[in-house]
């Protein structure tokens, strides 16, 4: 039988098209009902890629973001040195092993409860029940004991000497105080009861997965925040969250990984949205395995040092958002502002270094020597999207030498145990950042822990390198530490080891309401104290 | 009959028994260790072998694979799948209640759509084979088909919530928010029922009983609506039974893009975190969800079509 016998003319079915718009037509209704409740004046709406987690202040599972809001440390990290905080005023015995810090009077956690020498005391007892989790800390080995004798001191007794002892009470955890009410029995290692602390916000509610609200804390003892609330969402794709921005869902995007670039560029000009870019975070580059036989050769290092554009890719990856990198750590950081001659790009003086050195070039366009053919891989996280472009640019340059680079991308954990366990030959990598550098990552690089170990392994200078390091730790003279410094930094320069590629920065794209956004020396802290919305 | 469903019943014991344990062998073959992970998940700065090996063994993961396996199952069957790795204050079965239920309302809401669009559609192109509607309703079916969940969740935030600014591009709460997610993850099932229904209803058309109802002078909507549809229905109900565990378990894609707080998106966090607990709880409801659907429909068939019935008889 013919299907066509049955076609007779019917009402075709726009009946149904009309239904399913008829339908569409009520949703502004939900939306707008939607949409008015999140609409409140003084309310900042934040972004971030994932829930706030655990914020116990003495562990490290929380948003560092959402820590800094709500706790405080004694010291702070301002960009000229340490400024007071909790402590008002403190003061270093002549040997460098007695902390005394004056508590500042008259401040209480929102629960309350004042934060007193004896509550700092009770903060230091629960972060050294736990001490195992903090040596990466190397105070944590010095620290002998820590007493208040009454309830505005507060001591700290070292066995050594220990120069970056400020800097690392001031990094915001595990050193921010958490008021003792919410502590377990005087415990915070298996967990708080509630995330109670000093600082300019405290935390009102979470939805796990969903929002977090912060609001302005009304005793706190310091300059009050001009934003009285502040909504988290969360979005986890990068693009979902600039359409919530243009829709006017969110106020603002911040952060190192929030914002990729070309989605920047794309607001550079706009009347509704603002650009702001911190000055350099922390160094993206390239780790060389010395230990891999064509890159134990140094003038092999060197050549790709010479070979890297790193212009180009701060233009052509980053569209100038992230300044081009000509040493391990930025000028900028601490201890790190010493002359050492970048490697500046230069095809030529690259082939002359592998010419020289009597890496001949093969009738297949890979140089050779002694049979060793320059083939090397390349491993980036794949789950960056700038590495990956960064990779494939950097492999077609190499290229041009005669030097094959594969390149592999892995998911961001086996990236991780491949970098640990120096399974590679060149590899992506970006230093820790202020404030743990330089001190923090450099004292890392003695272990196997990250790359950096596996990396060095096999230089010839890597046990005075490693030496120098210890030794400023542990110093109290401050010309000696920037000898040691100069010293060490500039030995891994010449090691050429590092090709570092671009001084990474955090990035925030807002709407053009908001005043003040800006960044300070922490890269994960976010300033919401000094923001405000511009009135109509 | 009642015979019938204890078999099937008992069948799913060793089924999910074996569901579980090759669950738990694959695990345990993703590269990296679960606890070194847990602890760059906690940010642990620097992650010594002391600490390694002070996770694994609060992590219970220095114990051998079997008897892991087994406390699992035992622990299993009261009801305690464990705690998450990444977050020991979290259980996993509070972690599952606790997403379980925005996925259910997307799959819920998903499951509406693909009903009450494609078999309209499904019909409508098969009584009006080769017409304009039938023709743009195939390239519709061609193009969803084609479209990358992602892509097509991006393109209709993009149309729906900031040109026609008509719904919140993302989030949970309201049903404003459920919309958009819904009709994306519904919109590839659309189009795999459209086809079905359609080719189904055109097959049975070319069946003897309809020239025989023709013959009887029945009416043409009755013949369509009562004994073309109806047939034709039979194997796609089938297929729907089998679709709801899959629109459970495929929201992943849709969860991360619309920032919907379900299980898809603990599932896809605790395979990067490599979070055995949740991963091994994720797969053995997912396996729970299919196997029940399978039974729940295979007795609805045996129970609707009296065929199946005289056959097995």
């Amino acid at each position: 039988m013919e299907t066509s016998r049955l076609r007779k003319k019917r009402p075709l079915p726009a009946l149904l098209l009309a239904c399913c718009m008829a339908g569409s037509s009520l949703l502004p209704l939900w939306a707008g009902q939607a949409q008015a409740a999140e609409q409140e004046p003084d309310t900042l709406r934040f972004v971030n890629y994932r829930d706030v987690r655990d914020l116990n202040p003495h562990l490290y599972a929380g948003e560092m973001y959402a820590q800094e809001m709500i706790y405080e440390t004694l010291v702070d990290i301002g960009p000229d040195g340490y400024k007071p905080c909790l402590a008002e005023s403190w003061e270093i015995s002549p040997d460098g092993k007695v902390y005394t810090f004056k508590i500042r009077k008259g401040v209480t956690f929102t629960d309350g409860t004042p934060c007193d020498a004896y509550a700092v005391k009770a903060n230091f007892d629960a972060i050294l029940e736990n001490r195992a989790r903090h040596t990466w800390l190397e105070m944590m080995h010095l620290l002998e004991k820590v007493d208040a004798p009454d309830a505005h001191t507060f001591r700290i007794f070292m066995s050594r000497p220990y120069y970056p002892m400020l800097t690392e009470l001031g990094v915001t955890r595990p050193f921010a105080m958490i008021s003792p009410k919410a502590m377990k029995n005087g415990s915070t290692k298996d967990g708080v009861n509630a995330f109670i602390g000093t600082g300019p916000y405290k935390l009102v509610k979470v939805v796990t997965d969903e929002y977090a609200v912060f609001e302005a804390n009304e005793n706190y003892w310091g300059e009050k925040p001009r934003i009285r609330r502040i909504v988290v969402k969360v979005i986890p794709d990068n693009q979902t969250r600039i359409l919530a921005l243009e829709k006017g869902e969110i106020d603002l995007i911040w952060g190192k990984n929030m914002l990729d670039a070309d989605a920047l560029n794309k607001y550079r000009n706009s009347d509704e949205f603002d650009i702001a870019l911190s000055k350099p975070t922390s160094t993206r580059q390239i780790v060389l395995n010395g230990q891999n036989p064509v890159l134990a050769d140094i003038n092999v290092r060197k050549a790709l040092q010479h070979a890297t554009n790193r212009k180009a890719i701060s233009r052509g990856v980053f569209h100038d958002t992230e300044p081009p990198a000509d040493t391990l750590y930025a000028r900028s950081v601490p201890y790190c502002d010493i002359d050492l001659a970048p490697y500046a790009y230069d095809m030529k003086k690259a082939a002359d270094l592998l010419e020289k050195a009597g890496w001949k070039m093969g009738d297949d366009g890979v140089r050779a020597k002694d049979g060793l053919r320059m083939e090397l891989g390349l491993l980036y996280n794949s789950n960056s999207v700038t590495e990956k472009t960064i990779a494939e640019y950097l492999q077609h340059e190499y290229g041009k030498l005669g030097i094959r680079v594969s390149l592999r991308g892995e998911e961001e954990q086996s990236y991780r145990d491949n970098m640990k366990n120096g399974l590679f030959d060149m590899i992506f990598n970006i230093c820790w950042g202020m404030p743990y550098d330089p001190q923090s990552s450099m004292a890392a690089m003695r272990q196997r822990v990250y790359g950096d170990y596996a990396a060095q392994l096999a230089l010839p200078d890597k046990k005075e390198i490693d030496a120098a390091i210890t030794e400023i730790l542990s110093s109290t003279d401050e010309k000696r530490r920037q000898e040691l410094f100069t010293f060490a930094l500039t030995h891994l320069h010449d090691d050429a080891i590092y090709i570092p590629l671009t001084y990474e920065t955090n990035k925030a794209l807002f709407s053009s309401r908001l005043k003040g956004v800006g960044f300070t020396q922490t890269q994960y802290e976010v300033p919401f104290s000094k923001m405000y919305f511009e009135k109509r | 009959m009642k015979n019938y469903v204890i078999m099937r019943l008992l069948a799913t014991v060793p089924l999910l028994l074996g569901i579980s344990f090759l669950c738990f062998v694959f695990i345990n073959l993703i590269p990296s260790d679960p606890a070194e992970v847990a602890l760059r998940i906690r940010q642990t700065p620097v992650i010594t072998e002391e600490l390694i090996a002070q996770t694994r063994a609060e992590l219970g993961l220095d114990q051998p694979f079997l008897v892991r396996y087994f406390q699992w199952l035992w622990d299993c069957l009261h009801f305690d799948l464990g705690v998450s790795y990444t977050n020991p204050a979290r259980t996993v079965l509070g972690e599952i209640g606790r997403c379980l239920p925005a996925t259910l309302e997307l799959a819920g809401l998903s499951l509406v759509y693909v009903i009450v669009l494609s078999l309209p559609i499904g019909f409508l192109s098969a009584v009006y084979k080769d017409t304009w509607f039938d023709r743009i309703m195939r390239g519709f079916v061609f193009a969803t088909t084609a479209m990358p969940v992602y892509w097509v969740g991006l393109l209709l935030i993009w149309l729906i919530s900031i040109r026609l600014d008509l719904l919140p591009t993302s989030g949970y709460g309201s049903f404003a928010h459920l919309i958009l997610p819904a009709f994306t993850v519904a919109l590839s099932y659309i189009s795999t029922y459209i086809r079905l229904i359609r080719n189904n209803m055109l097959e049975n058309m070319r069946e003897d009983y309809v020239l025989y109802a023709q013959a009887r002078g029945l009416k043409q909507r009755a013949i369509l609506v009562r004994h073309i549809l109806k047939n034709s229905l039979q194997s796609c109900v089938t297929a729907i039974g089998m679709s709801i565990p899959q629109l459970i378990a495929g929201t992943i894609v849709v969860e991360n893009v619309f920032a919907w707080p379900g299980v898809g998106r603990l599932c896809i966090a605790s395979i990067f975190n490599r979070d055995y607990p949740v991963i091994q709880a994720y797969v053995l409801l997912v396996g729970v969800l299919f196997v029940f659907f399978n039974l729940a429909f295979d007795i609805l068939q045996y129970a609707a079509d009296p065929r199946l019935r005289e056959r097995k008889a």
